[in-house]
């Protein structure tokens, strides 16, 4: 698996729709995708929709009793999307996180250390 | 729209909706209640050979056990929403209480048709009551390994 951005999933509604669906589940059904992404009805429709005409969801609709029931599911070419999309976000994480750690190391360098304190006053007396 | 790239905390957001994901998956109690029943049957298989009339098959007793537990899978799947794959160590997380299921089941049959066979009843249906009690435990393990790989995405082929 290639750790590459997938333009289409970018957008986080549409990576929490692919996120969720790829969490390990066969078939998710709309409420509970739509609850656990925490998304009105109309935003998933909409963006199922998007992810259906790209061929990354696979969509099956039935009833119970009167109730419609629609059921969601990652396609091969989707999960392969998602994983690779998803990593390369990990990767993309650990990059911040380990730059963050090095600014953080690069503070404690000597004259850098109580700077405002000793600038700051000086500036503001003085006007 | 929002974009994932610019929002440093997208995988932490995604962990959280997965966790809420994984949090449906708890069984209702009828569930746990039908496994008992599946396991029970399944159990008392081995007790038909000697005490239920002659001609009695056990394959009607292992239909009925396939058609519940089919039943069982269909009624989690709509109370929860998720369908999860019934093929067995598919998730990583809930291999050992698999493997623990087959260990157990196996065991327990094998040392109630030695009882039966010897007439031990009451030894033979203990076994049998003991080992309910420990396949749907073993089931409930299975089921909490299926939530912690939903909730990491370890459960994704």
């Amino acid at each position: 698996m290639t750790a590459r951005p997938d333009p289409l999933i970018h957008p986080i509604t549409r990576l929490s729709i692919c996120g969720l669906l790829a969490a390990g589940g066969d078939w998710v059904e709309f409420a509970a995708l739509r609850d656990a992404a925490g998304i009105s009805d109309s935003v998933l429709s909409k963006q199922s929709r998007v992810l259906e005409d790209a061929g990354y969801v696979e969509v099956r609709k039935g009833a119970v009793g009167r109730r419609p029931r629609t059921w969601f599911r990652l396609t091969a070419e989707g999960r392969q999307a998602v994983q690779g999309h998803l990593a390369w976000l990990a990767r993309l994480e650990e990059a911040v996180s380990a730059s963050t750690r090095d600014v953080q190391q690069a503070g404690a360098l000597p004259g850098d250390r109580g700077q405002p304190r000793l600038v700051l006053p000086p500036l503001l007396s003085g006007s | 729209m929002r974009d994932a790239a610019r929002d440093p905390a997208a995988l932490e957001l995604l962990r959280v909706q997965r966790s809420r994901l994984a949090d449906r998956m708890r069984p209702p109690w009828w569930y746990l209640s039908g496994i008992a029943i599946v396991w029970a049957l399944t159990f008392a298989s081995p007790f038909s050979s000697r005490y239920l009339p002659q001609g009695f098959r056990i394959w009607p007793i292992l239909l009925a056990v396939l058609a519940v537990a089919c039943l069982l899978h269909w009624g989690l799947a709509r109370a929860t929403g998720v369908v999860v794959d019934t093929r067995m160590f598919r998730f990583p997380s809930g291999r050992p209480a698999e493997i623990a299921i087959i260990v157990v089941g196996a065991a327990a049959l094998v040392t109630e048709f030695l009882l039966v066979r010897r007439g031990l009843l009451v030894a033979a249906m203990v076994v049998a009551a003991l080992a309910v009690v420990a396949e749907v435990a073993c089931q409930q393990a299975q089921l909490r390994g299926i939530r912690q790989d939903l909730r990491g995405g370890g459960g994704a082929a």
